[in-house]
């Protein structure tokens, strides 16, 4: 590395992203670009109201964000136990009916797809790391960002007052598949799909405006030095799963729009001829079929854009405690940008069942397949990682295993479903359940998790208490297990899913020990969680301190003055970056890190290119 | 966007961690285009818009049963005027970007506020057209083109109420400004130049699309079938 820092020929600039940033290279060996772009002018809040409830610091919209979804992620979890208390032990709920059974499920879907997972990744962690891995003092437009968190809030509030309206809220299935969601005989049908249709709206308005933010501070407000290919894998995750926020979420508006209307203004977007108890409705002309195309190619692109997410920050918490550089960087930026634009292209592995031209089914199992190379490349990669690495096997690697295991789990029963073949006879049993639970709701809270646990310190100068991490990991890993891999042999002997009860169906006898079984695992996993919820009140009060770069990462967001990092993020002067953020265990290097900020003089005699 | 794709692919082919990739990219100002984030801005939006109204095309003609009298809302009408009225607002904008780069000020300020009253004018004359069309029994679910139609202009009209926010801002600002301090609203103004233009073009998309899908085209295509 120092041969060549030192060669004094000049080379020009070839950084095919720095349309602006061109130029040749100075011979000094520590040279960067003299600062051109004026430093951002922030609002500082001075009382309470600015500073922690209309902030405008993208610091506390992350927390703000990670809080409110965790909030709706609880109510999830408690609608998750009601349904497992009623599969498992029939009846053993009183109050429950097959309305509110229906209800529950619905509410469970959306909160946990939506408001949970992609509020958290996208507004929690999107919020949190985003200008301080690239090196910004916040987001592009803090107050934008800030009625971005505004919005998703009464998004919330909204989604949440449809328990309370007469009716109580729509019990259609979280796809809210037209006709029957608006249809009188269906659970929540009048008030209650309204305000989940108002509350997707206002999602998706609130999320645009995040999203906006997300992205012109990747592009456009980077600290010098930093490349596109220089920002951590957690950035391109999230910035890619951004883009694809933006172009999917106007699927899922225009459907909400449209049911609106079909609701409240009689129109028939959705809505076909219908005879109702001999009488013909007066809907008429509308395609049912067209909310399901809307409907998923919103919802498959969805599932990437929890994914990226994660598969982004895994590659980061693995790569900082197996103390190695990320095994094939070029690959996995690769493989999430190509995740990304095949998302758009699979859409209708989810209809099926509704119904297609065997040449479109075709076309979407073989476009369903090819999505599986570049996700397996990643899965490799990260073996590729951990092998040979100095493992640190503390609590955040533990959630990285379980997540590789458990995604690695899902994803094969996904090629399962992706073929049509396959799918036809599973499609409306528990494989499903388990297949989609495992691969997009585990795997990706497993992420979170480790998350936590990694980036606490950086939140709150303490460390979360590893013993309780390690009960923790082991309650949700093994219990999530057992709650989804019992549920794949459930879908083979045929057991339905969407049945409140099994009647006196065979399944009632068959398979009932199992549901009890699941059931129990349910409840154990649930509680679980609140042990994380107790580790950090704890921590807050008694934690260890973490001080400066606990895990001695390299990328920016440790390497703030201050700890946890203030609203401007990097006092007088803007960090400059000098290399990837993948320097570990770097031959002729002191320590086993060097920084994105550490200018080549200070480490002349390592190779850290070749490692 | 050949220059971008290639610049997008050029990027992802680079090896950071090697040294002579490292000392390229130490000379990076950290942008990544050369244009302020407002026009940045303003295109992500175009992409999401466009994807919006796409979605809107698309379901329009989806759910579009042949029996409809899609001619309607091609007669003589208050439509006409109002597309004039943006092309006028477009018009008025190229004249002010050809001012502020003589930096003749008082125009720009003139011109902007035409802008602004156009729009306003605009909207406006879609709520009178809507009025017309229920008052001749074309209401919004009377069938899916009536329907599509509805909700395309409302959600135009959001549109542009979204920019006239933003509009008034920077015409709030532009108005106090004096002479020798005019450019630095430049980005914002032509921000703001970028999206009416923009809305412009949609409007016409929507509007050959109904000279695209009517009837006798749909005969035709029929006939040709047949």
């Amino acid at each position: 590395m120092s041969e060549d820092y030192n060669d004094n020929k000049t080379i020009q600039a070839q950084s095919s992203e720095a349309i602006s940033g061109g130029g040749s290279v100075s011979p000094d060996l520590d040279y960067v670009r003299p600062a051109e772009i004026p430093d951002q002018d922030l609002y500082h809040g001075h009382s309470f109201l600015t500073k922690w409830v209309f902030c405008q610091d993208a610091k506390v919209i992350g927390v703000q964000y990670f809080l409110l979804a965790t909030f709706t992620g609880i109510i999830g979890l408690i609608l998750s136990w009601l349904m497992r208390l009623q599969l498992g032990f029939p009846g053993a709920a009183g109050f429950m009916t097959a309305e509110h059974y229906y209800q529950f499920v619905t509410m469970h879907g959306m909160i946990m797809v939506v408001y949970f997972l992609t509020a958290l990744f996208l507004g929690g962690f999107g919020n949190f790391l985003i200008p301080l891995m690239v090196g910004a003092r916040d987001m592009v437009f803090p107050y934008l960002n800030m009625v971005s968190f505004w919005s998703f809030f009464v998004a919330v509030a909204v989604l949440l007052a449809s328990f309370f309206v007469p009716g109580g809220p729509t019990g259609a299935g979280w796809t809210l598949y037209p006709p029957q969601t608006i249809l009188e005989g269906t659970p929540g049908s009048g008030w209650g799909i309204l305000l989940m249709c108002i509350s997707l709206i206002l999602f998706v308005a609130g999320f645009t405006m995040g999203g906006l933010n997300y992205l012109i501070t990747v592009l456009q407000a980077r600290t010098r030095g930093m490349t596109l290919m220089r920002m951590p894998l957690t950035v391109w995750g999230i910035f890619t799963a951004t883009v694809l926020a933006m172009l999917a979420f106007p699927a899922l508006l225009v459907g909400a729009l449209m049911m609106t209307l079909d609701k409240v203004l009689q129109t028939s977007f959705f809505m076909p001829t219908i005879l109702k108890a001999g009488e013909v409705l007066e809907y008429g002309g509308g395609s049912p079929i067209l909310f399901q195309h809307l409907f998923w190619f919103f919802g498959h692109p969805e599932v990437y854009i929890v994914a990226l997410p994660a598969f982004g920050i895994v590659s980061d918490l693995i790569s900082v405690h197996a103390r190695k550089n990320i095994f094939g960087y070029r690959m996995m930026v690769w493989a999430i940008v190509g995740i990304g634009a095949l998302s758009f292209f699979v859409w209708a592995h989810h209809m099926y069942v509704s119904g297609m031209n065997p040449w479109f089914g075709f076309f979407f199992a073989t476009t369903t397949l090819i999505i599986a190379v570049p996700t397996a490349m990643k899965v490799y990669n990260w073996i590729l990682t951990l092998w040979r690495g100095n493992i640190r096997m503390n609590v955040v690697m533990l959630w990285c295993l379980g997540f590789i295991i458990t995604f690695v789990n899902g994803g094969i029963t996904g090629i399962f479903l992706g073929n049509v073949s396959v799918d036809v006879p599973l499609s409306d049993t528990y494989f499903v359940i388990a297949h989609f639970h495992m691969v997009m709701g585990i795997a990706p809270l497993m992420v979170i998790m480790g998350a936590v646990y990694h980036w606490f310190p950086l939140v709150s100068g303490r460390f979360l208490d590893e013993k309780l991490g390690k009960w923790h990991f082991w309650l949700t890993f093994l219990g999530a297990y057992s709650i989804y891999f019992p549920m794949h042999y459930l879908g083979f002997i045929g057991v339905p899913r969407r049945y409140f009860e099994m009647y006196d169906s065979p399944y009632m006898t068959s398979a009932v020990g199992m549901n009890e079984f699941i059931s129990t695992a349910a409840f154990i996993v649930g509680a679980a969680q609140f042990i994380l919820i107790y580790n950090i009140i704890k921590t807050l009060k008694t934690g260890k301190p973490a001080g400066h770069n606990p895990w001695k990462a390299n990328s920016l967001e440790w390497l703030t003055p201050k700890v946890p990092p203030e609203h401007g993020n990097w006092g007088e002067r803007l960090p400059v970056v000098h290399r990837w953020p993948y320097d570990f265990s770097v031959p002729g290097a002191k320590e086993d890190f060097i920084p994105q900020t550490t200018p080549p003089s200070e480490v002349a005699h390592t190779e850290a290119e070749k490692t | 966007m050949i220059s971008i794709l290639k610049k997008l692919f050029g990027t992802l082919l680079e090896k950071p961690w090697e040294s002579e990739q490292a000392s390229i990219d130490n000379t990076h100002e950290g942008k990544t285009f050369n244009i302020s984030v407002q026009k940045s801005a303003v295109i992500i939006i175009f992409g999401i818009a466009t994807c919006l109204f796409s979605l809107i095309f698309t379901s329009y003609l989806y759910t579009l049963p042949p029996d409809q009298d899609t001619r309607y809302l091609l007669r003589p009408n208050l439509l006409w005027i109002n597309t004039l009225i943006l092309f006028f607002v477009t018009f008025f904008f190229a004249k002010i970007t050809n001012d502020l780069e003589k930096k003749v000020t008082i125009k720009i300020k003139k011109n902007l506020i035409i802008v602004g009253g156009l729009t306003y004018l605009f909207l406006f004359g879609q709520i009178i057209f809507w009025f017309q069309l229920m008052k001749s029994g074309k209401f919004i679910s009377t069938n899916s083109y009536f329907s599509s139609f509805y909700i395309f202009t409302a959600l135009h009209g959001l549109h542009l109420l979204g920019g006239l926010f933003f509009w008034g801002k920077v015409a709030s600002k532009v108005l106090k400004l004096e002479q020798n301090k005019i450019l630095e609203e430049e980005k914002n103004i032509s921000a703001l130049s970028m999206y009416w233009t923009y809305l412009l073009i949609i409007w016409l998309a929507f509007f050959l699309m109904i000279f695209i899908f009517n009837d006798a085209v749909i005969d035709w295509c029929k006939s040709l079938i047949s």
